[in-house]
């Protein structure tokens, strides 16, 4: 019985949403290459890991305003490769240099939870 | 950007609204590449993504919106969620509406009352004195002419004194001959009192009585319906049975300065009409006096004392002792302290609804953690997110408040319909101060309910509720102990409410049950008035004698008789007497209370004659008979039959002829005072106004016409007035007492549903919580009886601890219903228990509901739920 519990949890767990902290990573990275709009973040984050990684999309449109609050993004009203209007984020100077140093950090990060893996 | 938004006046929420129209159309598009059908894709799609208006809120948490816009946000919001929860807003709106209606309710009256100033210029100075009757513990005894004569000579303290007494006029009309009721005042009277006349003019001071003698001043109710308003009036001459008199003035409309007493006109009061004027034992008058500008009540009272006790010593039949008791408190004397008590009782039951609403804000905050953690995490201040709460539950007050008045509004009527005649003003409204002090309560009531339950849900320690995502994380654990608190306070404040309630129902009951010493039922009284000079002392006792072989055995009237007092009212004689031949102690003052009666008295009021005889037509001087309690008072241990009462100076005395059964004929919670009844005769110069009493089987109107005609025949310009059964006087007068006992115990009874809600709703609460550890106890064998009694114990529990203490303020909070009991101890043991057991067997039933649910938990369902 708790064993059956136990199992159903980790199902649930599988395809987790991003994790809180990472999704702003995640966003300054997709917009690195080039300015782009919600739904094409979103698109490319999932392309990017393969599929893994599903961005929840309720969290996604308050963090993009969250990160233009910020500073770190810029949006701007364009048109989309489909000829709709859409508003497109850009990385600002000052999320670039977020997106290094966040960068460093996640890297430090897993490095640190690789090593106590390998412990194993 | 929100300036250039701004600017632009462009609506920040239409482009969000936009972007999230854009991201919609793409998911739908991918998801109908995939081969989804068109309408399905744009369901997932919007699933997806999630509500609008979910967003929107938290998008402007991000944004930060500020000031007004910020409010109309939260408004619109509150409505929402308001929306989103329609049964937990019916409930608060309800319970809001039921506490802040009981509140505006008695504040009405409160306003109307306590609150209103007398309507003169200064009234805060009027000044109402009364000779002091110390040995009958009196305190408003009526003053003799003498003594206001000397009084006003004598004191310092007050700018002018004025004397009035209660009388009557007949005016003559066409048709019937119509009964006034006519004050008689002393020619400064209205100056004393700064009245100003609607038309006309009041009387002149100086004039000399042969010229005010023949005036009359008409009160605005009586111009109007009499003579249609006409401002001619004044000048003219109308007649009354006892002469013409010139109209030199009409009263203002307002003019009532005892607020209740109905009055038709004023004419001057003629000294000679009393008698014995000068003599200071005959206390007639009323007194109205005016302090002079900063001289207090107590300033006055001194000096009017020593004036008091220096006339003691020079006139034998002197008082000794007077009162001086301001007009503005004398007013609402019988008022203020039932309103206060009522006002403390609504303001318990308003506690009481906040404690069950904040108890509700706490739960939904709760089922709402996941929202405002994950709003905060979005950068939701703390500030705005306490203000959106706050303004949620002020719109929940707000709709209550409206809800209350319309509760206050049926309130006032039921108040009004069972309020004794006289009682209330008539003034009582939902005037722009109680609007105002709805809204205070709404204020108050919003704060008080929503603040705590605010801050809580916003604490920074909740943020971490959006990882735990449960409903069960140690933050659930703290509301429910707060919680539990909540509802140990609010079982408290019910079962003090209810102990009152429970003494003063009793109270009610002792008072319906006592025995008034007459039989009340099939007795008509009604008012008769023997003008002089028209009628005297012996013509006066001839027109009842030859009414009452008249009336008796026609049209089944059985008996007929007359009293100078109706039974079961408050005034009366009270008269100095002297027991002749007894051995007494010297100088005593011994004041008794007296009753004019003529023969058939007894009978008629079917009371008891024990000793002796009834006063008789034959007596050549007036007769006594004497009350079982004024035998024990005055002839302990003898017959009194044979023995002398003097009245006033008279040494010789007049006989005892009989005993009679004691009765509560002066009130019916006052003990039988020792009466003496004497004959007519002894008092018709002092009693030109008599109650008849007619018992018969007929229906009052039947009763009433028979008496009419039998009147008409002996004098047909005599107007019967203040028809009345006596069951209905008798009624009349716990009217009072019924009417502050209904209300307390409506008030009791909404604490206690809102108390068995506020039980019902935590323990609830808790099997929500503990349904995990229940699931783990059944899956360890614990039996349907076992979870039962879990349960149970928690609820009973919690209403035993707010039932102990609600017994300690109960000792507190019965002092002040003390003076409404009768009949009961205040600490009366029994009711304490059986209320106390009442609220716990109520508090069982409530956790039954829940605790039934908890015994249906199913121990798979239970241990995943998490």
């Amino acid at each position: 019985m708790f064993l059956s519990n136990v199992i159903e949890r980790n199902r649930v767990h599988e395809n987790a949403d991003v994790l809180q902290g990472t999704l702003d990573l995640l966003i300054l990275k997709a917009v690195s290459l080039e300015a782009m709009h919600g739904w094409g973040i979103s698109q490319r984050i999932q392309q990017f890991s393969s599929g893994v990684l599903e961005v929840n999309q309720g969290s996604l449109y308050p963090a993009l305003h969250r990160l233009v609050k910020r500073r770190w993004l810029e949006a701007s009203w364009g048109t989309s490769e489909n000829n709709r209007r859409a508003r497109f984020y850009k990385l600002t100077a000052a999320g670039k240099k977020q997106l290094v140093e966040e960068t460093a950090t996640w890297r430090r990060f897993s490095g640190a939870v690789d090593a106590v893996l390998a412990i194993n | 950007m929100r300036l250039i938004d701004r600017l632009l006046k462009r609506d920040p929420d239409a482009d969000l609204t936009d972007e999230l129209r854009f991201h919609l159309e793409m998911e739908a598009k991918k998801l109908r590449d995939t081969g989804l059908a068109p309408d399905a894709a744009r369901q997932e799609a919007r699933r997806r993504l999630g509500g609008v208006d979910k967003y929107t809120e938290e998008l402007r948490d991000v944004r930060g919106g500020r000031g007004w816009d910020a409010f109309v946000q939260d408004a619109r919001y509150a409505l929402r969620v308001s929306r989103r929860f329609p049964a937990f807003t019916l409930i608060v709106v309800a319970t809001l509406g039921i506490a802040i209606g009981a509140n505006t309710a008695i504040f009405s009256v409160v306003n109307a009352t306590l609150l209103r100033p007398l309507p003169y210029p200064n009234g805060d100075r009027l000044a109402l004195l009364y000779s002091n009757n110390v040995p009958n513990s009196i305190p408003r005894f009526s003053v003799s002419y003498a003594d206001y004569l000397d009084w006003r000579a004598q004191t310092r303290s007050f700018t002018d004194m004025a004397a009035y007494t209660g009388g009557s006029l007949t005016l003559q009309t066409d048709d019937a001959p119509l009964r006034l009721s006519a004050w008689n005042v002393t020619s400064n009277f209205f100056d004393v009192g700064g009245v100003q006349p609607h038309i006309g003019r009041f009387f002149h001071d100086k004039s000399p009585p042969s010229e005010t003698s023949s005036e009359v001043i008409l009160a605005y109710d009586l111009w109007q319906r009499q003579f249609a308003g006409d401002p001619s009036i004044v000048g003219r001459s109308i007649r009354f049975a006892s002469g013409t008199r010139s109209v030199i003035g009409v009263l203002p409309k307002s003019f009532d300065l005892d607020g209740r007493r109905n009055i038709d006109a004023v004419i001057v009061l003629d000294p000679q009409s009393i008698p014995n004027v000068a003599d200071h034992g005959q206390h007639m008058v009323s007194v109205i006096a005016r302090l002079k500008p900063g001289i207090t009540q107590a300033a006055a009272q001194a000096d009017l004392n020593v004036v008091a006790k220096r006339l003691a010593e020079q006139f034998p039949n002197g008082m000794g002792a007077a009162n001086v008791f301001m007009a503005q408190d004398e007013l609402v004397r019988d008022l203020k302290d039932p309103l206060l008590v009522l006002l403390a009782a609504a303001a318990l039951v308003l506690l009481i609804g906040c404690i069950n609403v904040a108890n509700l804000l706490l739960t939904r905050s709760t089922i709402r953690e996941r929202e405002v953690a994950l709003r905060q995490a979005l950068g939701a201040s703390r500030g705005r997110l306490v203000t959106q709460l706050l303004v949620e539950s002020a719109e929940l007050t707000i709709a209550g408040a409206a809800l209350g008045l319309i509760i206050a509004y049926y309130t006032l009527v039921l108040i009004e319909k069972l309020a004794p005649p006289g009682l209330l003003p008539s003034t009582i409204s939902l005037d722009l101060r109680v609007l105002a002090f709805t809204f205070g309560v709404a204020v108050v009531t919003t704060l008080l309910v929503g603040v705590w339950p605010a801050f809580r849900a916003t604490s920074p320690r909740l943020a971490s509720s959006l990882r735990e995502g449960g409903r069960s994380g140690s933050a659930g654990r703290h509301a429910l102990r707060a919680r539990r608190s909540l509802v140990i306070a609010e079982t408290a404040l019910a079962l003090v409410l209810l102990v009152c309630a429970g003494l003063v129902i009793q109270s009610l009951r002792h008072l319906l049950e006592i025995d008034p010493g007459f039989v009340a039922e099939h007795v008509v009284t009604m008012r008769v008035n023997l003008p002089g000079p028209r009628y005297n002392d012996s013509t006066q006792v001839s027109f009842f004698r030859d009414l009452q072989s008249r009336l008796e055995g026609r049209g089944g009237i059985e008996a007929v008789a007359a009293g100078n007092t109706a039974p079961i009212s408050g005034g009366g004689i009270v008269t100095g007497i002297r027991l002749i031949g007894a051995d007494r102690p010297p100088g005593e003052k011994l004041v008794s209370p007296v009753t004019g009666v003529t023969p058939g008295y007894f009978r008629t009021m079917g009371m008891r004659l024990l000793q002796g005889r009834d006063v008789a037509w034959s007596d050549q001087l007036p007769t006594i008979v004497a009350s079982q309690a004024a035998v024990r008072a005055y002839w302990p241990g003898q017959s009194p039959i044979g023995k002398r009462v003097g009245f006033g100076r008279d040494t010789i005395g007049l006989e005892v002829v009989g005993v009679v059964n004691d009765t509560r004929g002066r009130g019916i919670t006052t003990d039988p005072p020792p009466m003496l009844y004497l004959h007519y005769s002894g008092v018709a110069s002092v009693a030109r106004g008599m109650t008849l009493v007619v018992r018969g089987p007929g229906d009052v109107q039947a009763i009433t016409a028979t008496t009419r005609a039998a009147v008409g025949e002996i004098d047909r310009t005599l107007p019967l007035f203040n028809v009345q059964a006596a069951t209905v006087l008798i009624e009349q007068s716990i009217g009072q007492p019924r009417l502050n006992t209904t209300l307390l115990s409506l008030f009791a009874g909404v604490a206690l549903v809102l108390a068995a809600i506020g039980i019902y709703g935590v323990i609830s609460y808790s099997v929500t919580q503990r349904s995990q550890e229940i699931g783990v106890r059944v899956a360890l064998g614990a039996q349907r009886g076992d979870v039962l009694r879990l349960v149970l114990r928690e609820g009973v529990g919690l209403a035993a601890a707010g039932v102990a203490i609600g017994i300690i303020g109960a000792f507190f909070a019965t002092r002040l219903v003390q003076s409404w009991l009768f009949g009961i101890e205040k600490t009366d043991a029994v009711t304490m228990a059986a209320t106390a057991i009442g609220l716990i067997s109520i508090a069982l039933l409530a956790s039954y509901i829940p605790a039934r649910r908890a015994t249906k938990v199913d121990p798979l369902v239970a241990m995943r739920a998490d």
